[in-house]
């Protein structure tokens, strides 16, 4: 047990740092990416049916929904140099991470969407709000409130995907905590230890969704009972 | 004066509103009345341009518009500034308090600064006996009570006429006495009112003016006493439904 405490404390430093420079960073980035994908595939989602764009974001949501985010991956990263595009690590890891999780989150934002009461729409028509000032002022605040809880799990799941970039060998937490078990030959100290700031991460972002969700519910009230 | 002329409506194929000619006059209370699928929704709901007729004429305040042909947003827009619509189900803005519910639309379509738009939602809300209420979000109001801050929020867009379809038909007696004193005073006031209900004895009481729908046509279209001493068999049959429910409760 000392031994491991030892192996902890020594290699916390280093897992931490591939953490803040590989992790937290690929998860941000690929996140507000993958909510800009997903605004705009919601919005070509609400076209009309025969629009090529309703089109185009349908497919796309169908694909990256379907298939493995390891084999995206492997697709854009070790794939595409074979039609010209050779991409680095991060431009790969970046564009496989948010377009697999832009794919998810709108399906978030399109239930959300879906979920909002006709009656709403009617009030809205009914005292002459434009479109955008119905956007804005009724569904948007209403929407938001609907869509935390999902997007909370696409999140998370995206913090988690992070770990496949190791395969493009990329040292983010995991590849970190691997390269220490394969020096020490410590596997199950090192495995827990990469498990722990997992959960860590976890932790918080479950705090800080639990925060929003109650902020936006606050006209709720079965939220606030 | 708000002008309906050879207006019909159909959906997938079935006619619900036959070439329907009528006069609201401003100032009066017109009760719409008629069985279950007559099309009394629809019609009200044509007047506000949350349905559009294949064909026909709708005018309101000297607004006109042709229906026949596809209808642009300035049109929709112009038409429908000119009434508002009281649902139901109420459709207040759930994430707002009762004073912003009010509030909004009057900033929104520029008609008020926020501070105006505030004060005027306060004066709304005291006049639907709500002012104690104005911080309050929907979900914490009582059915009545929220379907009076409707009534105040489609006043605040200073409509010509004011459409109700069965206010009150989701609220419990007691809720609905508090929701037809404030139509009474509306009718009072001599606001234009259209109101499709179930509650006779509000059309007896307050209305200036009946139509009786039947089957997408109008029926009848005149003076509450004539409708009610009316020997029309459709009419009778009617109004002898609701007597026998006043009479079973
Ligand atoms: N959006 C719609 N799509 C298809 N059919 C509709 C639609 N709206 C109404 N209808 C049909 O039109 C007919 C008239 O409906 P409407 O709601 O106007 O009746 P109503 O007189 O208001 O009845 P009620 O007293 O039950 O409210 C009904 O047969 C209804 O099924
Ligand atoms: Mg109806």
């Amino acid at each position: 047990m000392d031994r491991y405490i030892e192996l902890w404390v020594e290699s916390l430093p280093q897992l931490l740092l591939a953490a803040a420079q590989v992790t937290i960073p690929l998860t941000i980035i690929a996140f507000v990416l993958s909510l800009v994908i997903g605004l705009f595939s919601t919005a070509a989602r609400n076209l009309g049916r025969f629009n090529p764009l309703n089109w185009l974001a349908t497919t796309y949501v169908w694909i990256f929904r379907g298939t493995p985010l390891l084999v995206q991956l492997f697709l854009v990263f070790y794939g595409l140099p074979r039609v010209g595009i050779t991409l680095d690590t991060w431009s790969a890891a970046i564009i496989a991470l948010s377009l697999n999780t832009g794919a998810y989150v709108a399906e978030t934002f399109r239930s959300a969407y879906a979920s909002i009461p006709r009656g709403q729409f009617e009030a809205a028509r009914t005292l002459n709000f434009t479109r955008a000032q119905t956007l804005r002022h009724v569904v948007i605040p209403q929407a938001t409130r609907i869509a935390l809880p999902p997007l909370g799990n696409d999140l998370i799941d995206l913090v988690k995907g992070t770990s496949l970039v190791s395969v493009i060998s990329m040292v983010d937490l995991f590849q970190s905590g691997k390269q220490v078990a394969a020096r020490t030959f410590e596997p199950l100290a090192m495995y827990l230890e990469v498990a722990a700031i997992y959960l860590v991460i976890f932790t918080l972002l479950s705090i800080g969704q639990q925060y929003l969700e109650k902020r936006t519910s606050r006209y709720v009230r079965t939220a606030n009972a | 004066m708000l002008s309906v002329k050879n207006l019909s409506k159909s959906f997938d194929g079935n006619t619900i509103l036959r070439d329907i000619s009528l006069d609201v006059a401003a100032g009066e209370t017109t009760v719409i009345l008629g069985p279950s699928g007559s099309g009394k929704s629809t019609l009200l709901r044509c007047l506000n341009l949350l349905e559009t007729p294949e064909l026909g004429q709708l005018s309101i305040e000297g607004d006109t518009v042709d229906f026949g042909t596809d209808l642009t947003d300035e049109q929709v827009r112009t038409i429908r500034q000119h009434s508002a619509m009281v649902f139901q189900n109420f459709n207040l803005f759930p994430h707002l308090t009762a004073q912003q519910n009010v509030a909004l639309a009057p900033v929104l379509n520029g008609k008020k600064s926020k501070a105006e738009a505030k004060k005027l939602a306060g004066q709304l809300l005291a006049k639907v006996g709500l002012e104690h209420k104005a911080d309050a979000y929907p979900d914490n109001l009582s059915g009545g009570q929220q379907q009076r801050v409707a009534i105040a929020r489609a006043l605040a867009v200073a409509p010509d006429y004011l459409l109700f379809d069965e206010p009150t038909s989701a609220l419990d007696p007691e809720l609905e006495a508090e929701v037809i004193q404030v139509l009474m005073g509306l009718a009072a006031e001599k606001r234009s009112l259209v109101v499709v209900t179930h509650n006779m004895a509000f059309a007896r009481r307050v209305a200036d003016r009946i139509i009786f729908l039947d089957g997408g046509t109008v029926a009848y279209n005149g003076a509450p006493a004539g409708f009610f001493a009316s020997d029309h068999a459709r009419i009778q049959r009617f109004l002898q439904i609701f007597e026998m429910t006043d009479y079973k409760i």
